[in-house]
């Protein structure tokens, strides 16, 4: 009898050595060409790539890029991540869907435009935003796109006027590590030919170790016993960096990757070199295709440059790199379900152990990073692991990347050093809300994370004690929320989030969301429907259908498959508890 | 073993148990809706949760039991949150998925486990719709739960990746395929899913209907020869359906589209449910008689024969289809109420080269070693041989193996299934195995690959070989064999570098003029590397094309042997057998079938007695066996459908199928497995069993053994190496493995361990050059005609076209490859007319790169294509068993 978990299409593509990375990437070619994936094109993919049609059928449908069906010659795409929520409550997508006479998720009959919801575009410093076609607009009038009239907008060109305001960014730490590059404090693969030539990955290994580094997408697990325990593993190794930045509300791996991108190469290298890997997977997420091309022309110019390919500068070392570009999935930046996407299988979740430190891509032992981690270590290593341990916290060492949302006065993203409080990211740094809002709650962490009210921000930027608050700290972004909000708007929202994200993986997640969705857009009744819905509610109803979330918090708090289903209970569980007078109050 | 409690109750289990076996094990009844003993856990429904050492809710599915574990399936907080999973479950279900029967539905009878009848959980369920485009595999997506099980058995067990879930979150659904209809999928209608679903989300048509079932038999498939253990379920004296016995040694919970599904022709409106005689002549029609008047007719018509020309003026073929009891029962008939030893049976047109290669090597006429020896091959060799569509079950563990890691070398002049997954692919002309052979066997010495010491002590005839392999060198076999010499080497690196190298091959070695060199010289590379006959070789495994091609020829349904293959010429023998029946066994070995037609031609035989077989359909080279038949006295055959033998046929009675039998059969690794009857045979049709004993009595004999139960006992007190073998010890112990020399003895699964049983003890490497086969393509017939299986048909098709298989494959195909259809400028679909020297055929083509340039393939399983009629009468010069493999056509548009 087999006790562990097996991922079917992973073996087969392993034996018969057909990994699907470019399967994605065919898919994407397909509907660029033809509007839509029909069946004889799933088929001769499957023959393309020797895989197994049933897997790219899964594919196919698993990615919200592939799976809304037809798209238009012009395809747009409007943020509707929880920054772009705080903004306008969702007032944007509905305008949107006016000018151009089209549906969110639909297409036009004439096949000239289509509209995809997506979580979220990372302009979350200048919410709302939307990408016509690669064009990103910002604000309230969607970098001009919501000027035109009604119906006006189905022509193919971009329309587009202004372009976004660049990203702002400011580091705070003495000296700047993550943001060095940017800041001009630290060149680009400063340390890779030295320690490539100096052929001592032990020597990586401890500076990492000695920096106390842990990964900064969220899990926070340490650096060096990543690297330890895919080294322990037999060979061939991957190194993988995560570019599916996909937390509503963070930004700063779009900065790095639209910016700094040979950063994050170098990291990738160091990992590799460290861990004895030889090739590289960097997944970037479809909804930033500025951070795609950038990262694609970044490999080819390091490559050109010799710090990547056969025998890097004259070691007997090879490593290269891939980018893989995303299909529309949160839960893809999962460890395990991100193997399965850089694979070009369905995005989602399986158990662990074994965790892909032993069994990732195709697998084999993985180490996988956030790039925000792997930015940093060019810096452990040329400045040594004691010199990033002096930074931060005791209990945390280090600095961190935190994104402020577009209600603050000065959103942005701040490069700070663990320990924090919170309140001197928010006022000092955010310098409060803009004019003429107020701030009612802050969500730390994206949409897994958890809501704090004002009087909580006096809680250091630090994972522990903000887990004992209930909060997880995630990938450390700050979403304002202001005073005009409706509770049970926010409800829905988290809910729809975990409904529409859930990989369908385990029973929990899969059915629990979709019941918790149901529950709170009945809560949400007239508020979210406007006046003329069903009229006045019953008192006391809104109190009972909150009783009923419980068995499903439970549930999924108890028995999801992964993090993602244990997330969505502990984000709705903080809005229940921040707004439990709102919501009981609510009148479905 | 390890020991454990669950909920206070001691339980001991196996390494590698999960904690959900052992909590099943300690009689908890835990569910798991995801889980499945065959296939590796998933952990997704969340239903199984428990505690362990009082932790947190964990899912025992994915928890390896270990020592000391304190397993708790009442923890309050575990069992909340199963619970509320399958609330959940339910809250998105039909209310009709909680009223299939319990016995069909896990969901069900896990509601049952919780007390469960509804659910605090309400909203929207799905509305996706039911497929039943395939004639099988009933698909209605309301009620799948995404658990992924059917997912799991498709690549896991079976091998094939057709099902995976689709969509994602709440939508998440099964599909094959690419989603669109089911039958239009790679799905090869194993079963394995419908087995597996816990819902009824995947269901078949005979469980559809809520219905209870009457009764549960378990017996042995009648297809092919791998001999899967199966239960037949039984309402109103029809099959309802036919499931796998899980956990059984062979096929372990596992079976194919054949003897899962096709069971309707059990119940066919023309199956023969009375006797039919022809009594004015040959020209007249067949008419229905009773068994008094057909039983008068074939005995005063034997009886004349035997009494005016001699027994040996008598043929009688009989049946690989029929249990070893009636052959038993024919080969004593022959030998002790005709007087003859003309007796054969179907094995001589496909394995005899086998029975006669494996003796002359290994001294034993059956594969060397179980089939559960594959489960330890690192390296496997799948020599002509297409066993996912021949011998599914089989090939479907060898994918287990390969994805598992074991390497795999395919011998085989087509593209089959397999190559998809294989190390190497030997692309060789067919006809030139012995070629191929002996470049690998040169290799393997070249490459020092060769057990030097294995061969010294327990081998001979290595320097004649070593001396005949100087003229093999890789490239010459290379153009002999047109392949690349390169990919021999591959296949011997593979091969001779592996630890425990198994070899598998079928009717692609035998059926060819050099059939029996086939055998031997694939023989040589286990015996030059030391993999047979050692406690680390897998061996060489034969797979039989019929359900009891071994058991016929273990019977003595034979020429020249008796039961046991014990030869009919050796006098002591003769006297042991002629004692105990109380008649002489005539002295002189018998004729073989294609013999017995060339005797009846030439006037030397008159009366042809055919159990079973339609030699007017399967046998090669058609038109000399109607002319054989057209040249007899007397033609009696046995069936269960009116076949083209019949047709021709005097005297025509109506017999039954493995489903409506008693007695055993013979798999393809020499298991003995019990066969019992599972419906009454429809209207006066009587088991083989019981006819010959019919006819023997009529006659004026008596057979002895009236039960089968009696026939095995009497074969055992004759034939040493079934001594310990008896119906009483199958039905108590479960199959055994021959040689099995006394009731005390276990069965040798793996043979030759302390010697082989040559007559010196040592396994003898042939010496065998290569020689070009029989037919050979020229300008005028330029292609190579390969016939062979599909998955959906069997042999020539008589069971598998009365089912709704021939929804699955309706109308037999010639495949040719896409550049030679350019060529002849055909299209998909279009009719070719096939030309051999003998006769002309038209078929449909279809186009597939499956076949090489050159070479096409067809099969002989539907009767308005006889593609036997282009078959030539060449033979294996050894054992005369056609070349069914090679025959030279010529193709024109038509």
């Amino acid at each position: 009898m087999v006790t562990e978990p097996r991922e079917v299409f992973v073996g087969l593509q392993a034996r018969v050595a057909r990994p699907g990375t470019s399967l994605l990437e065919r898919l994407r070619e397909v509907q660029r060409e033809r509007g839509e994936i029909g069946s004889a094109d799933l088929t001769r993919l499957a023959e393309e790539l020797g895989l197994p049609v049933a897997a790219v059928t899964a594919t196919a449908s698993f990615y919200a890029d592939f799976a809304e069906g037809r798209r238009g010659r012009r395809h747009v795409r409007v943020c509707e991540g929880t920054s772009c929520f705080a903004s306008t409550g969702g007032r944007h997508i509905r305008d949107l869907e006016q000018v151009l006479g089209v549906a969110r998720g639909t297409c036009a009959a004439d096949g000239s435009v289509s509209v995809q919801a997506v979580r979220c575009l990372g302009y979350c410093y200048d919410s709302p935003a939307v990408l016509d076609g690669d064009q990103a607009g910002t604000g309230p009038t969607l970098g001009g796109l919501l000027d035109k009239p009604p119906g006006s907008g189905t022509g193919s060109a971009a329309s587009v006027r202004v372009p976004p305001p660049p990203i702002p960014y400011r580091s705070l730490a003495d000296p700047p590590v993550v943001l060095a590059g940017l800041l001009g404090t630290e060149g680009e693969w400063q340390v890779w030919p030295a320690v490539v030539t100096g052929g001592a990955p032990e020597r990586v290994h401890r500076e990492v170790e000695a920096s106390g580094l842990r990964g900064r997408g969220g899990a926070g697990f340490p650096t060096a016993n990543k690297w330890a325990m895919a080294a322990a593993e037999p060979g061939p190794r991957y190194v993988v960096a995560n570019g599916d930045e996909g937390d509503p509300g963070s930004y700063c791996d779009r900065l790095l990757m639209e910016q700094d991108p040979h950063r994050i190469l170098e990291g990738l290298a160091l990992a590799a070199f460290a861990t004895g890997a030889h090739r590289g997977l960097v997944l970037v997420r479809s909804e930033y295709p500025a951070a795609v091309a950038r990262m694609c022309t970044a490999v080819t110019e390091a490559r050109a440059a010799g710090h990547l390919g056969r025998r890097i500068h004259g070691s007997g070392f090879d490593f290269d790199v891939a980018v893989v570009e995303g299909a529309g999935s949160y839960v893809a930046g999962e460890e395990t379900a991100l193997m399965h996407t850089v694979s070009g299988l369905r995005g989602d979740a399986r158990p662990r152990p074994p965790y892909p430190t032993s069994s990732g891509f195709l697998g084999r032992p993985t180490v996988l990073h956030n790039v925000e981690t792997l930015a940093a270590i060019p810096w452990v290593v040329r400045h040594g692991g004691a010199a990033y341990a002096r930074l931060g916290h005791p209990d945390e060492p280090g600095t961190k990347l935190v994104c402020l949302s577009q209600l603050f006065r000065r959103p942005g993203v701040y490069e700070v050093e663990y320990g924090v409080p919170l309140r001197y990211l928010v006022e000092d740094l955010g310098g409060g809300l803009r004019d003429g809002h107020t701030l009612r709650s802050v969500q730390v962490g994206g949409p897994l994370g958890g809501f704090l009210t004002p009087d909580q921000l006096d809680l250091p930027l630090l994972t522990g004690p903000l887990a004992e608050a209930g909060v997880p700290l995630g990938h450390a972004s700050l979403i304002a929320f202001d005073t005009a909000m409706p509770a049970a708007a926010i409800l829905r929202h988290e809910w729809a989030f975990g409904a529409a994200e859930s990989c369908g993986a385990c029973t929990p997640c899969r059915v629990g969301t979709r019941r918790g969705l149901e529950l709170a857009e009945r809560i949400g009744g007239t508020q979210l429907n406007g006046a003329s819905a069903s009229g006045p509610g019953r008192p006391g109803r809104a109190a009972e259908l909150l009783t009923r979330q419980e068995p499903l918090l439970e549930v999924l708090d108890t028995a999801s498959l992964c993090a993602f289903g244990r997330g969505v209970a502990c984000a709705v569980r903080n809005v229940t508890r921040v707004y439990s007078d709102e919501l009981a109050r609510s009148s479905p | 073993m390890i020991r454990l409690t669950v909920d206070d109750r001691p339980v001991e289990v196996p390494e590698a148990t999960s904690v959900l076996a052992a909590a099943r094990a300690a009689g908890t009844g835990l569910p798991g809706l995801c889980f499945d003993e065959r296939i590796s856990p998933q952990g997704s429904c969340r239903v199984c949760l428990v505690s362990v050492d009082g932790g947190p809710p964990v899912t025992s599915c994915t928890l390896p039991a270990r020592e000391g574990m304190v397993v708790r399936t009442d923890d309050p907080k575990a069992a909340g949150a199963a619970r509320l999973a399958l609330e959940l479950l339910v809250s998105e279900q039909p209310p009709r998925a909680l009223q299939i029967p319990a016995d069909r539905s896990e969901l069900v009878r896990a509601c049952q486990h919780f007390g469960i009848t509804g659910s605090q959980f309400h909203g929207s369920g799905h509305a996706r719709g039911v497929d039943h485009s395939h004639p099988y595999v009933k698909l209605d997506r309301d009620l799948c739960i995404a658990c992924g099980r059917c997912v799991r058995m498709c690549a896991e067990v079976q091998g094939t990746f057709a099902l995976s879930l689709a969509g994602r979150g709440f939508d998440t659904v099964v599909v094959a395929g690419t989603g669109e209809r089911w039958l239009s999928s790679p799905c090869v209608g194993c079963g394995g899913c419908v087995d597996s679903c816990p819902t009824g989300a995947l269901a078949e048509p005979g469980l559809l209907d809520p219905a209870p079932i009457d009764r549960t038999v378990a017996t042995t498939c009648g297809y092919c020869g791998v001999g899967c253990a199966l239960r037949v379920h039984v309402r109103a004296e029809r099959v309802a359906a036919i499931t796998p016995v899980h956990g059984a040694p062979v096929n372990r919970g596992h079976a194919c589209v054949k003897g899962r599904f096709a069971h309707a022709f059990t119940r066919s409106r023309d199956r023969l449910t009375t006797p039919l005689v022809r009594t004015a002549g040959r020209g007249s029609p067949l008419r229905a008689a009773t068994w008094e008047e057909a039983l008068d007719v074939v005995a005063a018509g034997l009886t004349a024969v035997r009494d005016r020309y001699g027994g040996d003026a008598i043929g009688v073929v009989s049946s690989a289809r029929a249990t070893n009891e009636e052959n038993y029962l024919a080969q004593k008939f022959a030998r002790t109420v005709l007087g003859t030893n003309n007796i054969d049976n179907c094995s001589r047109l496909c394995h005899s080269p086998s029975a006669a290669g494996l003796t002359a090597s290994f001294g034993m006429a059956g594969g060397t070693n179980p089939f559960d020896d594959l489960d330890r091959a690192d390296c496997i060799l799948v020599a002509g041989a297409n066993p996912t569509e021949a011998h599914p079950v089989v090939g479907a563990r060898i994918k287990q193996r390969v994805l598992d890691g074991a390497r795999l070398v395919v011998v085989d002049p087509r593209r089959i299934d397999l190559v998809d997954v294989a190390d190497v692919h030997v692309r060789a002309r067919p006809g030139t195995n012995v070629a191929v052979f002996n470049g690998i066997a040169r290799a393997l010495l070249d490459n020092g690959h060769v057990d030097r010491t294995f061969v010294r002590d327990r081998v001979s005839g290595f320097a004649e070989l070593a001396e005949l392999l100087r003229d093999y060198p890789l490239d010459r076999v290379a153009r002999l064999a047109g392949v690349d010499a390169a990919v021999l080497q591959q296949a011997a690196l593979l091969y001779g570098g592996a630890s425990r190298p198994a070899i598998v091959y079928g009717l692609g070695i035998t059926e060819h003029t050099h059939g029996t060199d086939g055998v031997r010289t694939l023989a040589n590379l286990a015996i030059l590397t030391g993999s047979v006959g050692t406690p680390d070789g897998c061996g060489v495994l034969t797979l039989r094309g019929q359900n009891n091609v071994q058991g016929a020829s273990d019977m003595g349904a034979l020429p020249d042997l008796l039961p046991g293959y014990q030869p009919v010429t050796d006098g002591g023998v003769r006297a042991r057998f002629s004692r105990a029946w109380g008649v002489d066994v005539p002295e002189r070995p018998g004729l073989r079938i294609l013999d017995m037609f060339d005797a009846a031609t030439t006037g030397r035989l008159h009366a042809l007695y055919v159990i079973g077989e339609d030699i007017a359909q399967t046998d090669p080279d058609t038109r000399r066996v109607q002319a054989a038949l057209a040249a007899c006295d007397l033609v009696v055959c046995h069936d269960l459908f009116l076949s083209r033998t019949a047709e021709h046929a005097d005297v025509v009675l109506p017999a039954v199928s493995f489903l409506e039998k008693d007695g055993t059969f013979v798999n393809f690794e020499r298991r003995v497995q019990r066969v019992h009857p599972a419906l009454a045979p429809p209207g006066q049709a009587r088991t083989d069993f019981d006819i010959l004993h019919l006819v023997a009595r009529r006659m004026g004999a008596d057979l002895g053994c009236p039960t089968p139960a009696d026939a095995m006992a009497e074969c055992a007190t004759l034939t040493p190496t079934f001594a310990g073998i008896s119906h009483e010890r199958l039905d108590r112990d479960g199959p055994l493995h021959w040689p099995c020399r006394g009731p005390d003895q276990p069965g040798e699964a793996r043979l030759h361990l302390d010697r082989f049983a040559t007559r010196d003890g040592r396994a003898a490497l042939a010496a065998r050059h290569y020689l070009p086969p029989g037919e050979q393509p020229d300008r005028s017939f330029p292609f190579v005609l390969v016939t062979g299986r599909r998955l959906a048909h069997y042999n020539s098709g008589s069971m598998s076209r009365r089912t709704p298989n021939l929804d699955l494959f309706p109308r037999e195909v010639l495949d040719v490859h896409p550049d030679d259809a350019a060529r002849l400028g055909l299209a998909d679909g279009d009719l070719v007319e096939v030309t051999s020297r003998r006769a002309r055929v038209t078929f449909p083509v279809s186009l597939t790169d499956t076949v090489a340039p050159g070479q096409v393939f067809t099969t002989f399983a539907f009767p308005d294509r006889p593609t036997n009629a282009l078959t030539s009468d060449c033979a294996d010069t050894t054992t005369g068993c056609p070349e069914y493999k090679v025959t030279a056509v010529a193709l024109r548009p038509g």
